[in-house]
């Protein structure tokens, strides 16, 4: 049944990660950002991808439903691959065969751009796996409250993502009963071009909009009843608490950062790989 | 000819961890012109049944024929869905068009009649349920009442001129003259359309006037099957169901219980009433 | 505790929802707005907290005029109201956070507000569904949540916009057991809003409304004692009173004001057994 669809992508696990202050892991997941981006050299990604796995195991989410989230990408990543791979021509030439020319500084870019894209879904899906949308939700809502005071939302925009989350699974089921009611009267939603097919699919967007303009109504007017007046003054139920875990996380972290600069600037492992592959290509051209 | 149910089970995303059977073994006749009353709590498998009575839904196992045509079978599925006209619970999930006119005439331009025949039905269904042509054809759906919506949804259903018509709790948040205006309406359409109807409804007492078979589901399965005298026999039972049996039903039961000896079957206020004189009378005579 | 003084009401296309009503409602009553679907019956539960203005008239609780924006807050915490779509009065994703939204609104400490809404799921027996997702839950079940909101609020009155309407007949029992409890146990002040004739029964005091005005009002009793009055704007009486009706009729038996099965049964047993 459509009732069942669980949102988002949670994975239900007792761990040192899920327990986390959903605060800390946007924190943490800003800072992750910032390292991938920060890293110069490939045997670097080494270091960022030992550490999302040691994150990985730390959460208990089993490690392939981490790398589902590189799925959506199967067919992008080849073609980035392929792409920097024969465009970019810097360093030594590898093969040169007619109009393909594949160089060092290509094989580094395309292995680059993989490895970044990789490092980066993979971390925002292990926060989407270890953390429920509620509390994400709350978490951003209480990061962006300083900015209230430059007239930045954070409230109201908490508010709506908490609705949503809230309606979605009910506008589902509601859109299944509407098209099973349309069907019954012979609506034809399958055949014709797509104009046609647009077309058709108005007997179900209509009944859905005009109902959820009503919902949204009687929603407000419930909210109001239950004392909603905005942000201003409201406690909240949940109180969230940094622990000595968040200090530490945010503490591993920085640390994971600071080993990228120091490392990354001192020791040129990537050059050294290709000084000793060089003979392979030197003697075949 | 009729729509048979034989052996009918449905599971819900069957093979899956959260599979769900919503009906088991189901074996059901609706004859030609029968009127069917549906029962069961929340959760019994109504819904998903009467799904399967025009094919929006397939069975799992087991067979729906409607008047010969197979509904598991996608050819013969349109041919016999065009048989069964389904009113669903709220107006609000059907009714889309610019006018009422339009929204009514929307299933018969599916079917692909001519104009004036279309007309002809809307015509002849507005009638059927009440709703006064010239004041109401060219309205938006949208600006009416919640009975005169209800109105259009059925009018919707009933210019396709279907031979079974199966309607959802029909009743549901209609204050009393609603609900009665909305029985008369559907005995017209017997009357005049000739057609079977299978009405699912919580309130007995609204199926004890016309049904002349009752099915109660529970947990997926036929409970019970028989007139409305068998079934609200067992008035006490079904109410702890969670099911609203007919008053004059408990009414009887209770009396029973308490030592007046009553005749079985009662489940209308009038033969109650009626029995407790002729109890009064005869004891009067004795 | 409510007090409605000669209020009129116009929606803004003009069509007017209530003509010249004034009602008083006592601290810890059990009252019953019955009346046919536009009657009015709905607009005057927006009116109890100040969803509505009255467009003229005035409207008071507990002595607070509803026009005062001043006492909007004040006023909305004593009056909680559940509405009739169970979907459409449910904000957030989990049961126990929902039930906490009106205290969070209010400013509830957050110790105080976990007490009060773990007693609020506790009073509608909903308390093991703490963590779930309300699409989950039945009708019945979403309603009860709903009441739990307003209890959370620790409201004085308690106001069902027709809030059994959309339930099946289970769903229906269980609203009606815990409003009855909770006007019983708690005092809390209830004017319940129905179709359901049936619902009536056992209230203190019924309100019949047809056109926007008040044309019955009285005990339960006395009101069902006038069926046909009713039947000619549309209502019924329980089938009960139908049954002693036709029993009186048909000079079979004086069954008196009996309402309920269980009253009924008993009366007619003692005049057909006994002599």
């Amino acid at each position: 049944m459509l009732k069942d669809i669980t949102l988002g992508q949670y994975f239900p696990a007792d761990s040192v990660v899920h327990r986390l202050d959903p605060r800390t892991k946007l924190v943490l997941l800003i800072m992750y950002i910032v390292a991938v981006f920060i890293v110069k050299d490939i045997w670097v990604f080494g270091l960022v991808l030992g550490f999302m796995l040691f994150m990985t195991a730390m959460s208990k989410v089993p490690l392939n439903y981490v790398l589902k989230a590189i799925k959506p990408m199967r067919l992008l990543l080849p073609l980035m691959f392929l792409l920097n791979l024969f465009m970019i021509r810097t360093g030594d030439t590898i093969v040169s065969w007619r109009f393909i020319t594949i160089t060092t500084g290509g094989v580094r870019q395309a292995l680059f751009i993989v490895l970044r894209l990789i490092a980066l879904v993979t971390g925002a899906s292990l926060l989407t796996l270890t953390t429920t949308p509620v509390s994400l939700t709350e978490g951003l809502e209480r990061l962006l409250s300083p900015l209230k005071i430059i007239k930045f939302p954070a409230h109201e925009l908490a508010m709506m993502m908490t609705i949503a989350l809230r309606f979605i699974p009910t506008l589902l089921e509601e859109a299944d009963k509407i098209m099973k009611a349309q069907l019954a009267r012979g609506a034809d939603l399958e055949s014709g071009n797509i104009f046609k097919r647009a077309k058709a699919m108005l007997p179900i967007l209509i009944p859905l909009f005009v109902n959820s303009f009503r919902r949204a109504e009687e929603l407000a007017l419930a909210m109001e009843s239950r004392c909603y007046h905005g942000g201003e003054g409201r406690t909240r139920l949940k109180v969230l608490k940094f622990g000595w875990r968040d200090l530490w996380a945010i503490l591993i972290m920085a640390a994971l950062i600071a080993a990228v600069v120091i490392l990354q600037s001192n020791l040129d492992i990537d050059g050294y790989i290709i000084g000793l592959l060089r003979p392979l290509w030197t003697r075949s051209a | 000819m009729p729509i048979v149910i034989e052996k009918l089970t449905y599971t819900y995303q069957s093979g899956s961890v959260n599979a769900f059977t919503a009906l088991k073994d189901i074996d059901l006749t609706i004859k030609d012109g029968e009127f069917v009353g549906l029962i069961g709590h929340t959760g019994s498998g109504k819904s998903t049944l009467i799904q399967q009575l025009n094919g929006l839904m397939q069975p799992t196992s087991g067979r729906v024929i409607v008047d010969g045509y197979d509904m598991s079978d996608k050819k013969q599925r349109a041919k016999g869905r065009s048989l069964v006209g389904m009113v669903f619970q709220y107006p609000d999930y059907q009714l889309f068009d610019e006018t009422v006119y339009k929204d009514i005439s929307f299933g018969p331009r599916n079917m692909k009649l001519d104009n004036d025949e279309i007309d002809r039905r809307v015509r002849e269904a507005m009638r059927l349920v009440g709703l006064d042509f010239d004041e109401f054809a060219e309205k938006s759906p949208f600006e009416l009442s919640g009975g005169e919506k209800r109105r259009t949804a059925l009018a919707g259903i009933i210019a396709m001129y279907p031979k079974y018509l199966v309607l959802d709790e029909p009743m549901a948040g209609l204050d009393p003259a609603g609900r009665r205006a909305v029985l008369e309406m559907i005995d017209g359409f017997r009357s005049q359309l000739g057609c079977a109807v299978v009405m699912v409804s919580h309130s007995m007492d609204d199926i004890a006037r016309s049904a002349e078979k009752v099915v109660v589901l529970r947990d997926g399965r036929i409970f019970t099957c028989g007139t409305p005298q068998e079934i609200f026999s067992l008035a006490d039972e079904l109410y702890e169901m969670g099911l609203e049996p007919p008053f004059a039903a408990r009414m009887a039961s209770d009396l029973r219980r308490r030592g007046l000896l009553l005749p079985h079957g009662i489940y209308t206020n009038e033969a109650l009433a009626a029995a407790l004189a002729e109890y009064k009378g005869g004891r009067g005579n004795a | 505790m409510l007090s409605v003084r000669n209020v009129s009401f116009s929606y803004d296309n003009g069509s007017r929802a209530l003509n010249d009503v004034s009602l008083d409602i006592d601290r810890g009553e059990f009252v019953c707005i019955v009346g046919h679907n536009g009657s009015g019956k709905s607009t005057l539960a927006k009116m109890f907290n100040g969803l509505l203005l009255p467009t003229e008239g005035s409207v008071t609780v507990d002595g607070m005029d509803t026009a005062d924006d001043e006492k909007m807050l004040d006023i909305r915490r004593l009056v909680g109201i559940v509405f009739q779509n169970p979907d459409n009065q449910i904000v957030t994703t989990v049961v126990r956070e929902d039930v906490a939204f009106g205290p969070e609104n209010l400013g509830v400490p957050p110790d105080i507000m976990a007490v009060r809404v773990d007693e609020a799921l506790k009073a509608v027996g909903m308390e093991s569904y703490a963590e779930s997702a309300p699409h989950m839950l039945s009708g019945g079940q979403k309603q009860r949540i709903a009441i739990a909101g307003m209890l959370a609020m620790e409201p004085q009155v308690l106001i069902l916009d027709e809030a059994t309407a959309m339930l099946d007949p289970m769903g229906r029992r269980d609203i009606l057991n815990i409003v009855r409890e909770l006007n019983k146990q708690k005092g809390i002040t209830v004017v319940m809003i129905t179709q359901y004739m049936e619902e009536a029964v056992g209230t203190d005091r019924m309100i019949v409304m047809n056109d926007g005005s008040i044309v019955m009002e009285g005990t339960p009793a006395k009101v069902f004692a006038r069926g046909d009055e009713l039947r000619a704007i549309g209502l019924d009486v329980p089938p009960a009173v139908e049954l002693r009706e036709l029993l009186k009729q048909m000079d079979v038996a004086d069954c008196g004001d009996a309402m309920t099965l269980q009253e009924l049964s008993a009366s007619i047993c003692r005049s057909l057994l006994k002599n």
